[in-house]
């Protein structure tokens, strides 16, 4: 293939970035090696964790950045866009910010093994807390006990709209589906943001206002 | 599971982000998203090795992760790297979803519905 750049007509090349996340040894890392084109490749990016005095009387948020690892791959989706799926590290601690991976990605997908659902409360928090749009797999490992999703959803308190399905890691239909629920999802609140905003704009300032003269708006202002 | 490469984890990488950036904090190229595409420009003539490794790897466009795992230090150096590089005109960063809206996220679905 020859270099993007040396063809001016060719669309510029665009990329999105999508986390899965979820408790430890849930199935994160097979996800991300499942649809991927590249072996996972693992990269030291920066978290912040927010303690709230635990060894300290007085009580203070102290806030500390350290490096965690984390695993990525990539999927080419058509020529010029491509779609990068960061696994983050299974993390339980009380506040927790994954700024270098969460931060402009589109969406996440909380992988869930319903043997140890209060693994991804964390997680589960996170995202709602960030307004970042989320779904929930259940990830199937021998001897899950098969539970009714609805069942999932309220002992994880997730919101009616956000969806719930069962996946297999290791499978790469089943994780490709998994992408389009969680795109899907996105879309639809990406839309429902739109229309919003748009209801939203306010009406036209009148270009005068009474009890202000003319000519000392804005720009034009007295002087000296 | 330990089958992934890994990269920044060594004990030489523990001094040698400092030098490479000349003491820089990460934070002067905090804001380029780990996702971002980024290609060459021009020939790398006249850069330091390790300015000149990051041109020579995005001969084709490459993320800035995967520039940090290729010249096997942690996302802080990469993103100092390429803003030095896109700074000088020696790469270009490409457009990531963040900034594009709904219109990407339809095209990934056509795309994964069709792969
Ligand atoms: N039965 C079954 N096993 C799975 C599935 N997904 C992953 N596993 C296995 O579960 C183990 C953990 O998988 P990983 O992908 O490493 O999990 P992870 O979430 O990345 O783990 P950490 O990064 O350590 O938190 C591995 O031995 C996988 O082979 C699945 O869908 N079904
Ligand atoms: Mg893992």
């Amino acid at each position: 293939m020859a270099s993007v750049h040396s063809d001016p007509t060719a669309p510029r090349p665009v990329s999105a970035k999508i986390v899965v996340s979820g408790g430890f040894g849930v199935g994160k890392t097979t996800l991300v090696g499942t649809v991927s084109e590249i072996k996972p490749l693992r990269t030291e990016a920066a978290m912040t964790t927010v303690g709230i005095g635990v060894d300290d009387a007085s009580q203070v948020e102290t806030k500390t950045t350290t490096t965690v690892a984390m695993d990525f791959g990539k999927l080419t989706v058509e020529e010029g866009l491509v779609l990068y799926l960061f696994g983050t590290p299974g993390q339980d601690r009380f506040g927790f910010m994954w700024n270098d991976v969460a931060d402009g990605a589109l969406g996440a997908i909380v992988l869930v093994d319903t043997r140890r659902l209060d693994e991804c409360y964390g997680a589960v928090d996170y995202f709602e807390s960030r307004g970042m749009p989320f779904v929930v797999a259940c990830n199937q490992f021998e001897g899950s006990p098969m539970h009714d999703l609805e069942e999932v959803r309220m002992a994880l308190d997730v919101p009616a709209n956000v969806p719930i399905f069962m996946t297999d890691a290791r499978d790469h239909r089943q994780v490709q589906n998994s992408l389009l629920h969680l795109l899907e999802y996105v879309l639809v609140e990406m839309e429902k943001q739109e229309a919003a905003a748009a209801a939203a704009v306010p009406p036209p300032e009148p270009l005068f206002t009474k009890n202000q003269p003319v000519g000392t708006g804005v720009g034009e202002g007295v002087r000296f | 599971m330990e089958e992934t490469a890994t990269a920044g984890a060594s004990q030489e990488s523990f001094v040698r982000p400092y030098m490479i950036t000349g003491g820089r904090t990460v934070g002067a190229a905090g804001e380029i998203p780990i996702e971002t595409l980024v290609v060459a420009q021009r020939p790398r003539d006249g850069l330091n090795p390790d300015h000149a490794s990051v041109v020579d790897l995005c001969s084709e466009p490459l993320s800035v992760a995967e520039i940090a795992v290729h010249i096997r230090q942690p996302l802080g150096v990469a993103r100092v790297l390429v803003a030095d590089l896109t700074a000088s005109g020696h790469v270009e960063q490409y457009e990531t979803a963040a900034t594009e809206g709904a219109a990407i996220v339809r095209r990934l679905l056509d795309g994964i519905r069709s792969l």
